[in-house]
């Protein structure tokens, strides 16, 4: 690689520093998982004695967690239904058509993703206060829609144009209709860049704290408010375990989704290169 | 094939023509396409007899990629008529026309194997099972493909994937296919490889085939016939013999054989020639006849392999050679004329820049005011560069354009 | 309409045209309702909110109360703070992801993945990860105390230390992320042009690379700086009542205290300083492309 040779001591100074900064950056998610098998009630560190305790006591009776967790996984699927129906059909509009104002829709697609989560979720409140629908699971998943679709969107542009447009002008050349080229050509190789679609569409909403805090009530707490409240109101130690389950669940999601990409490129690059990472953290290539 | 559409004559808008009975299987009529204020395709029309091997030959913008687009239906005519096999297909969608297509990039479907790549178009058309299996297998094995079925298509060399994209376009037999610069990406040596296979493999099954190309040489070698297209018109649609020999245009001698242009003033016409007074070397040059005035402002275009090196005082000119580079089975030399008057030459620039971007690998006239003529003699008794020669053409290899063409 | 009067021959042109704009309409319909609806109506009816009274009159007093007493001193801790986060992880990502960028591939993408892995996991459980490691029996703190450093432990929870640690530890993919795009596209070959040419390495730093890299260093900056103004989670869980951010007003104006109008103020308040902020990275990466294109 040509570039410029630095002195041995910066390099030292500054994988040293690196290093420091990303341990950081890692350690809050390995603490929380290691004190989740601690047995003492104070989240601690690190722990004197290990057991399952916490995780029983999410399950235990009276328990507020699985009713939370399952709230959240209905409203995350629901959102995630929508958010890929929206997706496929706005990102199929804005890459396979001539569409007229292309650039404001753009921007009205990808709007709640810059425009702070805080005036979006006041906004749902407002809408859906006066419709006396706050604390339904249907307008929460609505809600997170409009936080979840522009990731999709985004997604499967990205996706789309991806495809060869003339893959699907070949299928047509040999008699392919629409729906045909559609099921047969567009979709199986659309498929790795949808499922990544709505994994990230279920996470954006299963995370989601700001709309679900505005339009939850009382009896429909999500999963985050849950955890908002037991960290900010009572001390519940459970609550570590929760959090840990969260993040191997997240981490799941996105060994699921970079194993798809893999598959789906056909395994040419490297499982595990700087490209996939970035690809990870920028779903369809996020410029702000 | 060939007989597709026989038994519906009445099929189209033009049930006028009689539709089969003519062994047409293509026919374009006054093809027009502009995009804005500029003109893509300029009324082009032609008619393709079944089983024929034509080919659009021109520069990037010469309309020919334009023409074969509307004819496979990606892109709408202005104006003008398509009709395969009797049937008027201008306004239908590509996947109504039942033609063949192979694209310049192969366009493979990658998550699909090399043999459900070929099976595709056959299940599209509802063929049982058991018939495609046999029709994609021997598909394959006239490609030379027979144990690729399997494999993926990127698992392929770039020539590999240009003959399986061949068999998916011919499995279904369409009555036309069409090949957009199938062989533009692959190298030279596999280009000429492809190039003899797909020629053997449309003459075995009879096809009918558009080709594309901006490649001459590739023209030549495959074609039946040629339609050498020049800023969306098509200038003259011939087989390469004519086309090489008669050239209706000056700018058709040029693109195809790189002519050597030289101005002059027909000075005589009898029955059988035309005899043409040479401006630079005042040598009189006789022509198989052409119809033209005496005292008529002409040029005169030959190619380079049809001028010969004689005594001086043979030929039509004389002049010195320049350069003589020996290339295998023939010498290319520049031979510079003797001019009977240097004064005038300066202004006048023989060969015209007619194809400047055609492939022409001998050195030009760099304005040294004599014109510089290129000749391509067998290697055998090839002149020396220095060597004052006379330089001779038969009069059946001139051609003549009127006026000051080639420009 | 015009296709009419363009006359015969322009006419199955236009309707092809109009196919394939009509397509493209019927697609774009559903996400278009949908977020004109949910997202654009929502903000709109803000914006007419923050300027009724409650008799529902015209009046401009909720911006006066927003701007004045105690709600303007949340404005300007919102933008201290915001800006405290982005000074760091802008200098805390330029250099991670510029030792990244030098990195062999496989240790530079496992570094990648545990930069982009947290940005996955719920901001509460990061933040409560945080909590336990900057508690006074934290690990931080611990080891402070374990290196002997003088005063461990240290208050750095509930103040607006641990606000800007939290905060800016959620930015760090972001920043890192955009940053390593930036210095990936830098030609490294031009630092050696400049080497060859006998610059020294702070000279060549400065008089190229950081000239190259300026408009990614600004966008990024300016991204965690209005990512961070409207942010809630860990400002509320980590900091304490002096931290109380813009979000943190807004939330309690709507859940306590009932004040939708003071709220819908707050937000639009909020939102303008979003698009002042948008505004000035459009002009930067414009900016950025007229130096790009004028280099070429």
């Amino acid at each position: 690689m040509i570039g410029l040779r630095s002195t041995l001591a910066g390099r030292i100074a500054l994988t040293a520093f690196a290093t420091v900064i990303l341990l950081f950056l890692a350690l809050p998610i390995v603490v929380i998982v290691i004190t989740s098998f601690s047995k003492s009630a104070f989240a601690s560190f690190p722990p004197d004695s290990f057991s399952l305790g916490w995780y029983q006591a999410l399950f235990a009776d009276g328990s507020k967690w699985p009713g939370a967790l399952s709230l959240s996984a209905v409203i995350a699927s629901l959102s995630t239904v929508f958010s890929l129906i929206l997706g496929v059909t706005a990102a199929t509009a804005l890459t396979r058509s001539e569409l007229p104002l292309r650039s404001a829709v753009y921007a009205l697609v990808l709007g709640p993703l810059i425009i702070p989560h805080i005036v979006t979720a006041l906004g749902l409140f407002l809408l859906f206060e006066p419709a006396s629908m706050l604390g339904s699971p249907l307008a929460i998943a609505l809600g997170h829609t409009v936080m979840a679709s522009p990731i999709a969107v985004m997604i499967l542009i990205a996706t789309l144009r991806g495809i060869d447009e003339r893959l699907e002008d070949a299928a047509a050349s040999m008699g392919a209709g629409r729906l045909t080229i559609a099921r047969r050509i567009t979709l199986p190789l659309a498929a790795p860049g949808m499922v990544a679609a709505a994994i990230f569409s279920f996470i954006t909403s299963f995370d989601d704290f700001y709309v679900s805090q505005f339009l939850s009530s009382v009896g429909t707490l999500t999963l985050p408010v849950q955890i908002y409240n037991s960290l900010m109101f009572d001390i519940d130690p459970s609550v570590t375990a929760v959090s840990a389950l969260l993040i191997a669940f997240a981490i799941l999601a996105l060994v699921l989704v970079g194993l798809v990409r893999w598959l789906g490129s056909g395994r040419q690059n490297a499982l595990l290169s700087v490209e996939t990472a970035t690809a990870l953290g920028a779903p369809g290539k996020e410029t702000p | 094939m060939a007989e597709f559409g026989v038994s519906t004559p009445s099929v189209g808008v033009a049930g006028a023509k009689p539709a089969a009975s003519t062994g047409k299987a293509l026919s374009v009529v006054a093809l027009r396409k502009t995009y804005g204020d500029a003109v893509a395709v300029d009324e082009a029309s032609m008619e393709i007899a079944a089983g024929e091997f034509v080919t659009f030959l021109g520069a990037s913008g010469s309309g020919k990629t334009t023409t074969l687009m509307m004819i496979a239906g990606f892109c709408e005519p202005d104006s003008g008529t398509i009709t395969v096999g009797g049937r008027d297909v201008t306004r239908l969608a590509p996947q109504k026309r039942n033609l063949g297509f192979v694209f310049q990039q192969y366009l493979l479907f990658p998550h699909m194997t090399v043999g459900e790549n070929v099976a595709f178009p056959l299940q599209l058309r509802g063929v049982p099972k058991e018939e495609i299996r046999r029709r994609v297998g021997q598909t394959l094995e006239m490609a030379g493909l027979s144990g690729f079925a399997g494999r993926r298509p990127r698992e392929l060399s770039g020539g590999q994937q240009q003959r399986v994209a061949l068999c998916r376009a011919l499995v279904y037999r369409p009555p036309v296919i069409l090949m957009d610069e199938p062989l533009g990406a692959l190298d030279k040596k596999l280009r000429d490889q492809l190039q003899v296979e797909i020629k053997t493999i449309q003459q075995e099954l009879g096809l009918t085939v558009i080709y594309v190309t901006h490649d001459q040489e590739e023209a030549l070698v495959l074609s039946d016939r040629i339609a050498v297209m020049r800023n969306g018109r098509i200038e003259q649609f011939d087989t390469p013999r004519e086309l090489f020999e008669r050239p209706k245009t000056a700018f058709v001698a040029d693109f195809l054989g790189a002519a050597n242009f030289l101005p002059g003033r027909v000075e005589q016409q009898s029955d059988a020639h035309t005899l043409v007074r040479l401006d630079h070397s005042g040598g009189l040059l006789k022509t198989r006849r052409h119809d033209l005035a005496a005292g008529v402002a002409v040029t005169v275009a030959v190619q380079p392999g049809r001028l010969r090196v004689c005594p001086p005082d043979d030929g039509f000119c004389t002049g010195t050679v320049e350069t003589a580079t020996y290339v295998g089975s023939v010498v290319r030399a520049g031979v510079r004329i003797d001019s009977r008057d240097t004064s005038r030459d300066t202004s006048r620039d023989t060969s015209r820049d007619t194809g400047r971007d055609t492939g022409r690998d001998t050195g030009r006239d760099t304005g040294r005011g004599a014109p510089l003529l290129r000749l391509e003699v067998p290697a055998g008794r090839g002149p020396v560069t220095g060597e004052r020669v006379g330089i001779c053409a038969d009069p059946d290899d001139v051609n003549l354009f009127p006026g000051e063409q080639g420009r | 309409m015009a296709a009419t009067l363009a006359g015969v021959p322009a006419r199955p042109r236009r309707l092809l045209a109009s196919r394939r704009t009509r397509i493209g309409i019927l697609y774009a319909l559903p996400a278009v309702a949908y977020l004109l609806a949910l997202f654009v109506y929502p903000i709109f009816s803000t914006l007419l909110l923050s300027v009724q009274d409650l008799d529902g009159s015209l009046t401009l007093h909720w911006y006066a109360d927003a701007l004045t007493g105690v709600n303007l001193s949340v404005l300007f801790t919102t933008l201290r703070i915001a800006a405290e986060t982005a000074l760091f992880s802008l200098v805390i990502g330029f250099l991670l992801a510029n030792a990244i960028s030098r990195l062999r591939p496989l240790p530079a993408a496992l570094a990648m993945l545990i930069v982009v892995v947290p940005h996955f996991i719920s901001a509460l459980v990061r933040t409560y990860g945080w909590i336990i490691m900057l508690g006074d029996k934290g690990l931080v703190n611990q080891l402070l105390a374990g290196l002997g450093v003088p005063g461990a432990p240290y208050q750095l929870l509930y103040n607006e230390i641990g606000v800007v640690i939290g905060t800016t530890a959620m930015m760090l993919p972001y920043t890192v992320l955009l940053l390593y795009g930036v210095m990936r596209g830098v030609d490294r070959r031009l630092l050696a042009a400049a080497a060859s040419m006998g610059a020294g390495r702070l000279v060549i730093f400065r008089r190229v690379y950081l000239p190259l890299v300026a408009p990614g260093l600004a966008t990024a900056g300016l991204l965690s700086f209005i990512l961070a103004l409207g942010y809630y989670i860990t400002p509320a869980l980590m900091g304490g009542p002096n931290q109380t951010m813009i979000a943190s007003l807004i939330n309690q104006q709507v859940m306590k205290q009932n004040q939708w109008n003071g709220a819908a103020a707050e937000g639009v308040i909020l939102l303008l300083l979003t698009f002042a902020g948008l505004l000035l990275v459009k002009l930067v990466s414009s900016l950025g492309e007229a130096k790009k294109r004028s280099a070429s």
